[in-house]
């Protein structure tokens, strides 16, 4: 379905925690450029796969192919190291440490000083608020205020696919939009995004293509425009 | 007077090296929530292979004092990567169990090796009497005090303002969103570990310089290590700091007015106390740690 080779490949991903399956096989991908959301209903598995994804579940079976070379199972740090950034629902900045900390550690792997300075400077300009408050405990912050710095965090290791888990969860409708803004402006730069929603308008008003999750296994997948228009969706996710 | 002022500085000579071993339990215990019954026994490996590094192989005590420090790091980072690993995240017992078993196994094995007789190590400097006033230190006392104070800041410095401080900060305050963020989060809690382990040793080794090295003194030190941490608050630096002087200080007024003799018992005393009153602590907060 999508338009060039798939940057992230996602095939017959099943995960299980303890002897419960979670995912039951699990197929999808994202191509370069673009953003794609999975929308499901509460415990259909759509951040299991995210995590899984990004390295913090193992899979018991299935292939996760990452610009062609296969990632499944593999540790977080590596994944976060070939390119792919996980901002987890809920933010999980670190509370008792500096906004400025948070981000200095969002890059972490990068061993250059002087270019975590340079994308420091770049998440300040993306967020001049997080400027303001440097020096702040990120736990200090506005639900709105830590979501753009767990966005920002995860800029900080310059992915070239951004997962958003629930970007907008507990936020107001205002500051959500705000959130929104700045991933299509994330996207338009090149950085690919994957996202789970909770609010389907919003998830569906910034993607390109969407799955839905039903427990545990991809039941429709199709353009955002068109599923926007499916009676079923609509009823099922949109109330 | 003389004697109050004599009692304070004898106080804080002890509580210097109660804060330095404490630090090491509160890294260990307050943030990587493992229950180290063994600390007693790091401090007191830390005093043996001091003893047996400037006694046997003749080392100087600085020279000597690296190489306990290189050593006890290498076992600290052994211990926690075959050991506390598989215990981790399953809950408070299985780490009590185990540090209590390493406890006994490293009191035993030492016991074999050096017996039972008390180890003396030969100090940096001459045991000399120096007077400040009416209160009298010696030499020796005051190098161990001013070096408790120097690895005390080494250690502030590393975990506020190092890469890997801030790695251990992040991942113990939130471990999924410091693998998230690349750090390897196994390589953080070793190297806390072997912090933790080379503090408690390095305070051995201080402590040995000025009294003896016993070979099973080691679990009266980790009572009073939770003391310390308990009464300074879990994961606090300044509290394990202000806990060991504040211990050292007690049990020096109780033992010069009270009794010398049940001086052990005062340490229990501020726990129930500081359980009571202040239960997490003078400086622990649930959000502020380290």
């Amino acid at each position: 379905m999508s338009a060039s080779t798939p940057l992230l490949q996602v095939s017959g991903l099943h995960v299980a925690y303890g002897k419960i399956a979670a995912l039951h096989g699990i197929d999808m991908e994202v191509a370069a450029g673009e953003i794609v959301a999975l929308i499901g209903a509460n415990g259909a598995g759509k951040s299991t796969t995210l995590r899984t994804i990004s390295g913090l579940l193992k899979p018991s079976r299935g292939s996760i192919t990452w610009d062609g070379r296969e990632i499944a199972g593999m540790d977080a740090e590596r994944i976060v190291a070939a390119g792919i950034a996980h901002c987890p629902e809920e933010r999980h900045i670190w509370p008792a440490m500096t906004v400025r900390e948070n981000l200095m550690l969002g890059g972490y792997l990068c061993t250059s000083r002087a270019q975590v300075e340079q994308r420091m400077e770049q998440a300040f300009q993306r967020f001049p608020r997080l400027r303001e408050r440097d020096r702040q405990m990120a736990g200090t912050l506005s639900g709105g205020e830590q979501q753009m710095l767990a966005i920002a965090r995860a800029l900080m290791s310059e992915p070239r696919l951004l997962i958003l888990d629930e970007p907008s969860l507990g936020l107001s409708p205002k500051m959500a939009d705000e959130v929104f803004d700045v991933v299509r402006e994330i996207n338009a730069r090149g950085v690919t995004v994957l996202v789970v929603e909770q609010n389907v308008h919003n998830a569906l008003d910034i993607a390109s293509r969407a799955y839905v999750v039903e427990t545990g296994v991809i039941s429709t997948h199709a353009d955002a425009a068109s599923l926007l228009e499916n009676p079923e969706v609509l009823s099922a996710y949109l109330g | 007077m003389d004697m109050l002022l004599q009692f304070v500085a004898n106080g804080l000579v002890s509580g210097s090296f109660y804060a330095l071993s404490a630090l090491g339990l509160t890294l260990i215990f307050g943030l990587m929530r493992v229950v180290n019954f063994a600390h007693g026994e790091f401090y007191m490996l830390g005093g043996v292979l001091g003893w047996f590094v400037t006694t046997y192989l003749g080392l100087n005590f600085f020279v000597g004092l690296v190489v306990v420090v290189v050593a006890m790091a290498a076992f600290g980072w052994l211990v926690d990567r075959f050991l506390i690993e598989r215990v981790r995240d399953q809950g408070e017992e299985p780490s009590i169990l185990l540090t209590i078993g390493l406890s006994i196994f490293l009191t035993n094995s030492a016991l074999l090796v050096v017996g039972t007789a008390p180890l003396n190590i030969a100090g940096a400097v001459p045991n000399a009497p120096v007077f400040l006033g009416p209160v009298v230190l010696t030499q020796m006392r005051l190098f161990a005090v001013a070096a408790c104070a120097v690895l005390i800041l080494a250690a502030y410095l590393l975990i506020r303002h190092t890469r890997l401080g801030r790695a251990m900060r992040a991942t113990f305050q939130d471990p999924m969103a410091a693998r998230l963020a690349g750090i390897k989060t196994a390589y953080v809690y070793a190297s806390t570990f072997a912090l933790g382990t080379v503090l408690a040793a390095s305070s051995g080794m201080l402590l040995g310089s000025i009294y003896s090295v016993q070979v099973s003194g080691g679990g009266l030190i980790s009572l009073k290590a939770f003391v310390v941490v308990i009464l300074g608050g879990m994961g606090s630096f300044a509290g394990a700091i202000v806990g060991g002087l504040i211990l050292g200080l007690a049990e020096a007024l109780w033992g010069g007015y009270v009794s010398s003799g049940t001086v052990d018992v005062i340490g229990f005393l501020i726990v129930i106390l500081t359980l009571i009153f202040k239960p997490y602590g003078l400086f622990s907060t649930q959000v502020e740690r380290a």
